[in-house]
C-alpha cells in the first residue's frame, strides 16, 4: 500500500513538474476548450444566398420569392435573367442554389394545373443543400396548400373540409434532444469526449516515456513497488487529474456554450471511471510500444481525426462494415462517445448504456493485463541485470538519441 | 574534409544524404508512409458504403388498420429507413431511442383510418433523434417521403369520390411541386463529400508534424544547421535538398489515396487533373514549410511538434466541410483562411465533383502558391537571422567560437 501511495504521489508530482506533460494536460486542455468549438458556435447556417431566375414575373412568382427570402434559412441575393449566368455564380461560390420559376407559373396555378418550379441546390456541401432544399420545399408546400384551399372554397366546398382535403393526414416531425438541429449541439458533446481522450492519451503517453520514474528513496523499506502497486498508483493519479478536467469538459463547458443537457451528473461521473482507466491503460501501452516521447506525440497527433468518425456519431454505425466496427471497439472513444452522449444529451439511464459501460471495463482489464505482464517482465530483466546478466534497453532501436 | 573532395556540395548531396538518413530512421519513415496509409484505409473502410440506407426506426401502430399497415410498408420501402421493431407503447419506443437501438419512432394514432376518411385530419407523429444530426435527418427524409405519398393517395380518392376527374385531382394535390436537383453530387454520396475531404486533412496533420520533427532534429544542434548549409553549397539548395525527399514521399501517399478514391470508389473528375496535381504539390509544400518554420522558431523539437499538432489536429472543423465556412464566426473564418487545407479542399471540390470553369478555378491555387512563396521566404529569413546571431555571438565571445570550430 505504501508503495502504491509513493507511486501515486510521484506521478502527480511528475504531471506538474515535467514541462511537456504539464503543457499537454493543463495548457492543452484549456486551449482546446476555447479553440475547438469556434467553427460551430453559430449553431445553424442562416441566410444561405441563392439566386432566383424568374421567367414569369407575376405577382404570385414575386410572392414566392419574397416568402423564400423571408425564411431564416435562405436569402435571395440575386435575381438573374437565365440559368447559365446563375450557374456561373454557383461555380464562383457567390450563391448556393438557383430557383427557376418558369413562364406561366401564375397562370397554370390559377387554372388549377400543377405548376412546378425547379430548384438547383449545391450538394457539394451537404448542410447547404439541406438548408436550401428544405427551405424552398416548405415554402412551396405552404403556398400551394393555400392556393388549393382558396380554390376549393371558391368552388363551394366547406372551408374546414377544404383544408382537410388538401392535407388529410398531417405528418408532425418532432426532433428529440436537439430540437433546433444545432450543429454545435450535435458535434461538441462527442468532440469533447474525443478531446478528453486525446489529451489524456498524449499526457499519459509522455509520462510513460519521459525519464524520471519514481525515486527509490520514496519507498520506506527501500524495495521498489510491485507491478500491481505501480499500475494502481499511476491509475489513481490519472483518475485524480481527470476528476478535475473531465467535469470541466463534460459539465462546465457544455453549460458555458449553452448546450442542453438532460442527464444527471452522477451517471456521467460513474461512466467516466472506466473511460479514464481504459484511456490511461491505452496511453501506457502506446508509451510502451513507441518508447520515446517524440514518437508518441507524432503517432497520437494523427489518429484523433479517424477516431471521431469511428464512433458512429458523424456516420451511422449500422453502415460501418462489421470488421471495421469490431476493430474500432478497441479504442475507448468509440464506446465512450456513444455512452456519454446518450447519458448527457438524451438523458438515458445508466442501464441503457451498460453495453458501452461493460466494454470500457473490458478495455481497462485488457490494457491493464498487458501492462501488468510488461511490468512483471521489466522486473525480471532488472533482476537479471542486478545479477550481472548484462543490460539491455527494453526496446532496442527506438531510443531517440542512439542514432544521432 | 574527405567528403569535400569526393562530393560536390549542392542540392543532390543534401538530397541523397536526407534519403540515406531517412532509411536509417525506420520510425520516421513508417510515420510518413505506413501510418497515413493505414489510417486512410481505416477511414475508407468506415465510409465504404457511401450511402447510409435502411436506418432502423420503430413503429407504434395504435390503429392496426389497412391504412396504417400500408403506411408502415411504404416507410419500410424507402431507401433511407427500415422498420426494425414494433413498439407496444410510447415509453417502449422512447427507451429504444435512448438505448440507441433505433433512430426514430413513428406513431400512428388510434382511429387513424376512420378519422382520415371523416376529414378530421388526424396527426401522424415521427419522433426522431437529432442529437446525431446526420442519421436523424436521413430517417426524417425517409419518413417525409413515405407518409405524404400515402396521404396523396388518400387525397386522390377523397377527390375522385367527390366526382372530380383524376387529372384535375392529381394536379390539385401538389399545386407547386418542387423539382429539386442536387448539383454536383446527385446521389448525395458521403464518399465524395466527406471521405474525399478527410483524407487530405489527415495528410495535413502528418506533413506538418513530420516536417517539424525532421527539421527540428537538425535545428537542435547549431552546428548541424551549418553543416547542412555547407553541404548544400548555399541556403536554397540546402533547403530544397532537405525538404524535397519528403515532398516526394507525401506526393506518393496522396497519389495512392487519390488512386483509391478515383479508381475504386469512383470519385468523379469533372475538372482538370493537372490543376489537381499542381494544387496537391503546393498544398504539401506549404504544409512542409509550416512544419519547418515551427521547428526553426520553437525549441526543443517536442514543442514544435506539439504546436504543429495543436494547430492541425482540430483543423478539419475549420475547413468548412461539415459546417460550411459561410456560417462561422469571424475568428473561425479567419483561422480557416490561413490553413493550406482549406484552399486545397476548395481546389479538390472544384476539380473533382464540380468541374469549375478554368477562369474561376484560379483563386485557391494562387492562394496556395502565395503560401508556399511566403512561408519559404520566412524560412529563409529565419535561417539567415539564426546565422547572423551565431556570427555575432562568435564575434563577441571568440573563445566559444574557437572551441566550436575545433569540435
Amino acid at each position: 500500500m505504501s508503495g502504491l501511495l509513493a507511486v501515486f504521489r510521484g506521478e502527480i508530482r511528475r504531471i506538474f513538474t515535467l514541462r511537456p506533460v504539464f503543457s499537454v494536460l493543463i495548457i492543452g486542455s484549456a486551449f482546446y476548450a476555447v479553440f475547438y468549438p469556434q467553427p460551430y458556435l453559430n449553431e445553424a447556417l442562416r441566410n444561405v444566398p441563392i439566386a432566383i431566375v424568374d421567367a414569369d414575373g407575376t405577382s404570385v412568382s414575386r410572392e414566392l420569392a419574397r416568402r423564400i427570402d423571408a425564411t431564416p434559412d435562405i436569402a435571395v441575393t440575386m435575381v438573374l435573367p437565365d440559368l447559365v449566368s446563375a450557374e456561373r455564380e454557383v461555380y464562383a461560390r457567390k450563391i448556393f442554389g438557383i430557383l427557376v420559376i418558369p413562364k406561366n407559373f401564375e397562370r397554370d396555378l390559377l387554372h388549377g394545373r400543377a405548376s412546378p418550379i425547379a430548384l438547383y441546390a449545391d450538394a457539394s456541401y451537404f448542410l447547404v443543400y439541406q438548408r436550401v432544399s428544405g427551405g424552398v420545399a416548405a415554402v412551396a408546400r405552404s403556398l400551394g396548400a393555400e392556393v388549393e384551399t382558396t380554390r376549393l372554397i371558391g368552388i363551394g366546398v366547406d372551408p374546414a373540409l377544404a383544408s382537410a382535403a388538401s392535407d388529410p393526414m398531417q405528418l408532425t416531425a418532432l426532433p428529440l434532444f436537439n430540437p433546433q438541429g444545432g450543429y454545435a449541439t450535435y458535434v461538441l458533446p462527442g468532440a469533447f469526449v474525443l478531446l478528453l481522450q486525446q489529451i489524456l492519451l498524449m499526457g499519459v503517453g509522455l509520462l510513460g516515456t519521459l525519464p524520471g520514474l519514481v525515486p527509490a528513496g520514496n519507498v520506506p523499506d527501500g524495495r521498489p513497488p510491485g507491478p500491481f502497486a505501480t499500475l494502481a498508483g499511476k491509475m489513481l493519479a490519472y483518475l485524480l487529474l481527470e476528476a478535475v478536467i473531465l467535469p470541466l469538459y463534460l459539465l462546465a463547458l457544455p453549460y458555458f456554450y449553452g448546450l442542453p443537457r438532460l442527464g444527471g451528473v452522477v451517471p456521467i461521473l460513474i461512466f467516466a471511471v472506466p473511460f479514464v482507466l481504459s484511456v490511461s491503460g491505452l496511453g501506457l501501452v502506446v508509451a510502451a510500444i513507441f518508447g520515446n516521447p517524440l514518437s508518441v506525440q507524432l503517432v497520437l497527433a494523427s489518429i484523433g481525426l479517424p477516431f471521431f468518425f469511428l464512433a458512429g456519431f458523424a456516420w451511422p454505425t449500422e453502415v460501418i462494415p462489421d470488421a471495421v466496427h469490431v476493430v474500432s471497439l478497441m479504442v475507448p472513444s468509440t464506446s465512450a462517445i456513444n455512452g456519454f452522449t446518450r447519458l448527457a444529451q438524451l438523458g438515458a439511464p445508466l442501464a441503457d448504456v451498460r453495453g458501452e459501460f461493460l466494454m470500457l471495463w473490458g478495455l481497462t482489464l485488457f490494457y491493464g493485463g498487458i501492462l501488468w505482464i510488461l511490468e512483471v517482465r521489466k522486473r525480471k530483466t532488472h533482476e537479471r541485470e542486478d545479477l550481472g546478466a548484462g543490460s539491455r534497453p527494453p526496446f532496442p532501436g527506438v531510443s531517440p538519441q542512439s542514432d544521432r | 574534409m574527405l567528403t569535400r573532395r569526393h562530393f560536390r556540395p549542392g542540392f543532390w548531396l543534401v538530397f541523397w544524404r536526407e534519403i540515406d538518413w531517412l532509411g536509417r530512421r525506420p520510425f520516421l519513415l513508417a510515420f510518413i508512409t505506413i501510418v497515413p496509409i493505414g489510417l486512410m484505409a481505416l477511414l475508407t473502410g468506415i465510409f465504404s458504403a457511401g450511402l447510409a440506407t435502411r436506418l432502423p426506426i420503430a413503429v407504434l401502430d395504435l390503429d392496426g388498420s389497412d391504412l396504417s399497415r400500408s403506411i408502415i410498408r411504404m416507410v419500410d420501402a424507402t431507401p433511407d429507413t427500415a422498420v426494425a421493431v414494433r413498439a407496444g407503447e410510447l415509453a417502449e419506443g422512447r427507451g429504444m431511442i435512448l438505448s440507441g437501438k433505433v433512430h426514430g419512432l413513428l406513431m400512428l394514432p388510434r382511429n387513424l383510418e376512420r378519422d382520415v376518411f371523416a376529414g378530421r385530419r388526424p396527426e401522424v407523429v415521427f419522433f426522431y433523434n437529432t442529437q446525431t444530426l446526420t442519421t436523424g435527418n436521413l430517417t426524417l427524409r425517409g419518413v417525409n417521403a413515405a407518409v405524404p405519398t400515402a396521404a396523396a393517395g388518400i387525397r386522390l380518392s377523397l377527390r375522385t369520390a367527390q366526382g372530380q376527374p383524376i387529372e384535375t385531382a392529381q394536379a390539385a394535390i401538389a399545386p407547386i411541386p418542387v423539382q429539386t436537383h442536387a448539383l454536383f453530387n446527385p446521389t448525395l454520396n458521403y464518399v465524395y463529400f466527406l471521405l474525399a475531404a478527410i483524407l487530405p486533412s489527415l495528410l495535413q496533420i502528418v506533413v506538418v508534424t513530420a516536417s517539424a520533427y525532421a527539421v527540428g532534429i537538425d535545428v537542435e544542434t547549431r552546428h548541424r544547421l551549418r553543416v547542412l548549409r555547407r553541404l548544400g553549397g548555399g541556403l536554397w539548395p540546402a533547403i530544397a535538398g532537405k525538404v524535397l525527399p519528403y515532398t516526394i514521399v507525401f506526393l506518393l501517399v496522396l497519389g495512392l489515396s487519390d488512386a483509391v478514391l478515383f479508381g475504386i470508389l469512383g470519385l468523379p473528375l469533372h475538372g482538370r487533373s493537372w490543376l489537381l496535381v499542381i494544387a496537391g504539390l503546393l498544398f504539401i509544400l506549404s504544409c512542409q514549410f509550416i512544419g519547418v518554420l515551427l521547428a526553426l522558431l520553437l525549441k526543443p523539437t517536442a514543442s514544435a511538434v506539439s504546436i504543429g499538432t495543436l494547430l492541425t489536429s482540430p483543423a478539419f472543423g475549420f475547413m468548412g466541410i461539415g459546417f460550411p465556412r459561410l456560417g462561422m464566426n469571424a475568428f473561425a473564418y479567419g483561422f480557416g483562411a490561413v490553413l493550406p487545407g482549406t484552399w486545397y479542399l476548395t481546389v479538390r471540390i472544384d476539380q473533382t465533383i464540380r468541374g469549375t470553369p478554368l477562369d474561376l478555378s484560379a483563386k485557391p491555387i494562387l492562394v496556395l502558391l502565395a503560401f508556399v512563396v511566403g512561408l519559404a521566404g520566412l524560412v529563409a529569413f529565419r535561417l539567415e537571422s539564426i546565422r547572423a546571431n551565431a556570427a555575432r555571438d562568435a564575434n563577441i565571445t571568440p573563445p566559444a567560437a574557437l572551441s566550436e570550430a575545433v569540435s
